[in-house]
């Protein structure tokens, strides 16, 4: 969709952080470049414990990178990170046994099976001998991946193997489980269900972070979100703020039934900021923040009706979740 | 504890790949065709002529495998869900080498073996200096793959991708790995050596070791290049592994 200046933008929050008891994961200032080119720009926020933290930003905004500084994966960054009170990277070996992780791309040594995969993770990980076996079949029963316990990793599809990467990932029962794009690339039924296990894991005291590109994806089981783009964080809080935040009713949405010849400059309308013609007989028309919706309404459409249009519909246009998170985002980024 | 664990998966992993069912057949085939066919081996003992041949193709087979699974898994970040796990970067690496060297010093010693039992029914043991042939030819066996096992750890960790890998292997990795060959052209003695240096500090030589110093010192040579090349090559690999952002 064209941008138009018109478009009323939210303002960027750049919230310090308030730390306080319950913060399981403090990032301040969170800087990290490659070749001089930065990734991550001064990111900072708190994750609570029993948090859901979506974590969102469109492709290249630094959300694997952030991901991969907390997992102790990146060690040479700016900033500060502390997981717990410990610092990371110093004393990311203290950590380990309490993270859970899910790469963005995850993968597996070709020769092994499922469960011989799950063995070694879990051994790793620290768990005892006599519960691994009920806890790898107990974690199998929950992905729903039981029935191929016993192939090779290799054999599996691409979701498939993503929902074992969960599995893997849940296995030691990690008090806090990050995950970078769990939902990418799985289909609607395992989308539901990582979604369900999410929600099972914090209600048993689990604190998450995940990260996705799809707004819609972290709105129905994060307790805070944050938007990042181009390295920065442009959005901090729940779900709510954001959306309250980005909620524009100040757009009209026309359909004539007829072509629109543009003879009428409406601008001139008090309280119209702007126009779109996102197609041929079709307009959007923006508004100033505090008018009198009535009374423009009724201004346009005799101005329309003059000039011998005929209205198909006019409606005050709502845009989706997901149209109003790209808008933010590009808005954000010309700021 | 992690080393024990990853070593054990990482033979399972090895022992039956298909480098590893070439190896077992292919490396007593050859050796069995050295023998009925006994070439002729010029100024070099037909032994040790046969570990060379083994070792060589052993060994070159062991870096190839094991450079292009440290390349591979590298490249699949496949270490990612080990290393955010409390374990040692260096056990990733040493497993790999343990698990190779020990499906490969198998195979070699059972092929060198075989050798030795084909000379006995064909009747062509040479009479005299058996023994010290033998062991001699098993050390350079020996060595020899346990250097080239740890170019291949080495050129597996560095290398960018696994057409390089494979490169840095047939060309580098086959000279490092004849060092310990050195000792055939060199006429060493240094036999008495750990008498002396014991004597050195005023102690005796305890009667348990006494068998070192009967072994020729070529033997003792052959393995002590050979260890110190592999210290060197797997403490560079871990080093730069180390700092490896996986
Ligand atoms: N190893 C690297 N070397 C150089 N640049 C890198 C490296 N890793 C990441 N980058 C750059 O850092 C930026 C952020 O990458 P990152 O993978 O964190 O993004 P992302 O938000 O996870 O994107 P996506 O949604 O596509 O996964 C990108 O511009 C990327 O090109
Ligand atoms: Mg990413």
């Amino acid at each position: 969709m064209e941008k138009t200046k018109s478009m009323r933008l939210p303002s960027v929050s750049e919230k310090e952080p308030n730390y306080n008891n319950s913060s399981l994961v403090i990032l301040d200032k969170i800087s990290k470049s490659y070749r001089g080119y930065k990734v991550l720009n001064s990111v900072s926020f708190h994750i609570d414990k029993g948090d859901v933290m979506g974590y969102i930003g469109p492709n290249g905004a630094g959300k694997t990178t952030t991901i991969r500084i907390l997992v102790g994966l990146l060690r040479k960054f700016e900033g500060r990170l502390q997981i717990k009170g410990i610092p990371v990277p110093a004393r990311i070996e203290e950590l380990n046994g309490m993270i859970g992780y899910l790469p963005q791309h995850v993968s597996f040594q070709r020769w092994r099976t499922v469960d011989h995969a799950l063995k070694t993770f879990g051994r790793l990980s620290g768990l005892d001998e006599d519960i691994l076996e009920e806890r790898i079949r107990k974690v199998l029963n929950q992905v729903h991946l039981s029935d191929v316990r016993h192939k090779k990793i290799v054999h599996l599809s691409g979701g498939m193997i993503q929902i074992l990467g969960l599995a893997q990932a849940i296995l030691h029962n990690p008090k806090f489980l990050v995950l970078d794009e769990p939902m990418a690339g799985l289909d609607p039924e395992n989308r539901y269900k990582v979604k369900q296990i999410i929600r099972e894991l914090n209600r048993n005291g689990t604190t998450v972070l995940f990260s996705s590109h799809i707004l819609s994806d972290v709105q129905d089981i994060t307790t805070k979100i944050a938007v990042l783009n181009r390295g920065q964080i442009m959005h901090i809080g729940s779900m709510d703020t954001l959306r309250t935040k980005l909620h524009s009713t100040n757009d009209i949405d026309i359909v004539l039934s007829g072509k629109f010849k543009q003879t009428q400059d409406l601008t001139k309308i008090a309280g119209v900021k702007g126009v779109e013609y996102p197609q041929p007989n079709k307009l959007l028309i923006h508004l100033e923040d505090q008018v009198n919706l009535d009374e423009v309404s009724r201004d346009i459409q005799r101005l329309l009706m003059a000039d011998g249009y005929s209205i198909r519909s006019f409606t005050p246009y709502v845009p989706n979740l997901e149209e109003l998170y790209i808008r933010f985002i590009n808005g954000g980024g010309n700021q | 504890m992690s080393l024990k664990l990853l070593f054990k998966d990482e033979l399972k992993g090895f022992y039956k790949s298909n480098v590893m069912m070439f190896l077992w057949i292919g490396l007593p085939l050859v050796v069995m065709l050295f023998h009925i066919l006994t070439p002729n081996t010029g100024d070099i003992p037909f032994s040790i002529m046969t570990a060379l041949v083994v070792s060589t193709l052993g060994g070159t087979l062991a870096a190839i495998m094991l450079a292009v699974s440290i390349i591979n898994e590298k490249e699949e970040h496949v270490y990612t869900l080990f290393v955010v796990r409390p374990i040692k970067r260096k056990h990733l690496l040493l497993s790999k080498f343990l698990a190779v060297y020990t499906c490969l010093a198998i195979a070699t010693v059972l092929a060198l073996m075989l050798g030795l039992a084909l000379d006995y029914f064909l009747g062509s043991l040479p009479p005299e200096g058996l023994l010290s042939d033998t062991l001699f030819e098993f050390a350079l066996a020996l060595s020899m793959i346990a250097v080239s096992s740890a170019v291949g750890v080495f050129i597996g960790v560095v290398s960018p991708s696994v057409l390089v890998g494979v490169i840095l292997v047939i060309y580098v990795g086959n000279q490092l790995s004849a060092l310990p060959m050195l000792s055939i052209s060199m006429e060493l003695s240094i036999s008495p050596l750990l008498p002396q240096v014991l004597g050195f500090f005023g102690l005796s030589t305890p009667s348990m070791f006494l068998w070192v110093t009967e072994i020729p010192g070529s033997i003792r040579f052959t393995f002590f290049v050979g260890m110190v090349l592999v210290v060197i090559l797997l403490a560079a690999s871990i080093a730069i592994f180390h700092r490896k952002e996986l």
